[in-house]
């Protein structure tokens, strides 16, 4: 199946932030996970994505077509959940799907319904009175019942509770199951994208610091702990970031096979998302 | 589109149903002598003010702009919605106000001939109008907060001007000191019209290049 989403030397300066040259793909059929400290530029790729936000240069389409010529096509077939809750405080679940009914072509609402029952929403409480969980299921529950191709979803799991994450995460499992079907979250929760993940784009400082398969990358990389001696001994090729501390040294380490082939002494251990990040994000700390 | 209009009128149902209950207090009061009728055409102006403060007001609160721009409606269909959803108010806010007033009138419960009526009708719309088509833009460019000062400016300025047509045109009446020429009082409910109207019309393309350069 064709790419869900290209993005290609997207680029957009507000002077005090620039993101720059920013190119990945969404393949169809995967959920790919944009992850980054804060401020990496995570938020701004999306709005581009979504055209909130004018790009300075670069291209982006969305199911084979252009975000902006075909911008009203195209989002007919893009659910979109944002970072908050965007519906009004003095609606109730219902109301949101008599609105979105006559807003998506495709709009499903026996399948909304479902997703309130499911997700347990009150159908006859304000939505003031939603815990912030319940708000990020109703706005999972709209952005599902448009039957889109795509999911969107900015910081859609931040702030809530490991069940509460657990429930939401196993949905989009359930939808990418139609293998034309296709995520792009993005969060700094990385053990969430770890779970449901095929693929991760690892913005730093506006630009794609990694990306790739997620299983390749957790392969790829490993987490050396070892005494300062054995850390001087080491090609700084392998090393990504090092942590040196009065006890010894711990390092992000790339290429992890070759590594274990020419230093068979020294032990490496499994990384995770975070521990990537972290590492690319600080280099070389002394503590 | 449409969803976005609907949307208007779910979150506004409370302030809407507020306004019925102001409207008919209001006609009680006329009633009784304690207003002149032609208050009650003011209410139509009033509403036209508020409900889309209101509107982008609630809007801004929910941060809906940003979702609702990511739905296939898009800027354009924001844009259309806010100024159909205060049109839809201003015309059946009149309609209500009007058919009151005949109702009032031809009962005999108020003073005020059918022709005066409708005259007094239309020419509230016409302001209402051009109040939004002149707020519209503001509050679409500087979102409700900033645009409170503004409004309250144009309000008194829009009511001032109003204020003063009116004192004016009485004068023109038998023993008045001003004196308009008689083509142009003649014309003048053709020329508020056709300002209103076009002015409505104007706006809501100036607030469609607003919003579609702005960053959400």
């Amino acid at each position: 199946m064709e790419n869900a989403i290209e993005i290609r030397h997207l680029t957009k300066d507000y002077g005090s932030f620039k993101l720059s040259d920013v190119s990945f793909c969404v393949p169809g059929g995967s959920i790919v996970g944009l992850i980054g400290e804060n401020g990496a530029g995570k938020s701004t790729t999306i709005k581009c994505i979504l055209n909130l936000i004018r790009r300075d240069a670069g291209e982006i389409l969305l199911l084979g077509r252009d975000n902006i010529k075909d911008e009203r096509l195209v989002k007919e077939d893009i659910g979109v959940v944002l970072d908050e809750s965007t519906f009004h405080d003095t609606l109730k679940a219902p109301d949101v799907g008599k609105i979105l009914r006559r807003v998506y072509k495709h709009w499903d609402s026996g399948l909304f319904q479902d997703y309130l029952r499911k997700f347990s929403l009150p159908a006859d409480k304000y939505i003031k009175e939603f815990s912030r969980g319940m708000k990020m299921k109703l706005s999972i529950a709209a952005a599902l019942s448009s039957r889109p191709k795509l999911l969107i979803l900015d910081e859609a799991t931040g702030g809530l509770d490991p069940v509460v994450r657990d429930e939401i995460l196993d949905e989009f499992l359930n939808f990418i199951q139609d293998e034309d079907h296709a995520i792009l979250i993005s969060s700094h929760i990385t053990s969430d994208l770890e779970k449901v993940a095929d693929y991760v784009v690892y913005l730093h400082r506006g630009q794609v610091a990694i990306q790739g398969a997620k299983d390749e990358l957790l392969e790829q990389y490993g987490r050396l702990v070892c005494s300062r001696a054995d850390m001087a001994a080491v090609d700084d090729a392998f090393v990504v970031g090092r942590r040196t501390s009065q006890f010894g040294c711990e390092a992000l380490i790339q290429n992890k096979e070759k590594f274990r082939r020419l230093y068979p002494g020294l032990t490496v251990d499994p990384v995770t998302l975070e521990e990537i990040m972290v590492f690319t994000v600080k280099g070389d700390v002394q503590s | 589109m449409m969803g976005l209009v609907y949307k208007d009128f779910l979150v506004m149902r409370k302030q809407l149903s507020y306004y019925l209950i102001f409207v008919v207090l209001y006609a009680g009061l006329t009633v009784a002598g304690v207003f002149t009728p032609f208050i009650l055409p003011g209410i139509v102006v009033l509403v036209g003010m508020m409900l889309p403060m209101s509107s982008v007001g609630y809007d801004d609160q929910a941060r809906w702009d940003k979702y609702a721009a990511a739905t296939p409606a898009g800027r354009a269909g924001m844009v259309a919605a806010r100024y159909l959803s205060a049109l839809i108010v201003l015309v059946a806010g009149s309609a209500l106000i009007l058919v009151l007033m005949l109702v009032l009138g031809l009962t005999g419960l108020i003073d005020s001939p059918p022709v005066e009526s409708i005259a007094a009708v239309l020419a509230c719309l016409c302001v209402a109008l051009v109040f939004d088509a002149v707020i519209l833009p503001i509050l679409i460019k500087f979102g409700a907060e900033k645009s409170r000062i503004i409004s309250i400016i144009i309000f008194v300025t829009v009511f001032g001007g109003a204020m003063l047509i009116t004192q004016l045109a009485k004068n023109l009446g038998p023993g008045g000191g001003v004196a308009f020429p008689a083509w142009l009082a003649a014309a003048l409910p053709v020329v508020l019209a056709l300002v209103s109207v076009g002015g409505f019309v104007i706006s809501y393309f100036i607030s469609l290049g607003i919003y579609g350069k702005k960053e959400l």
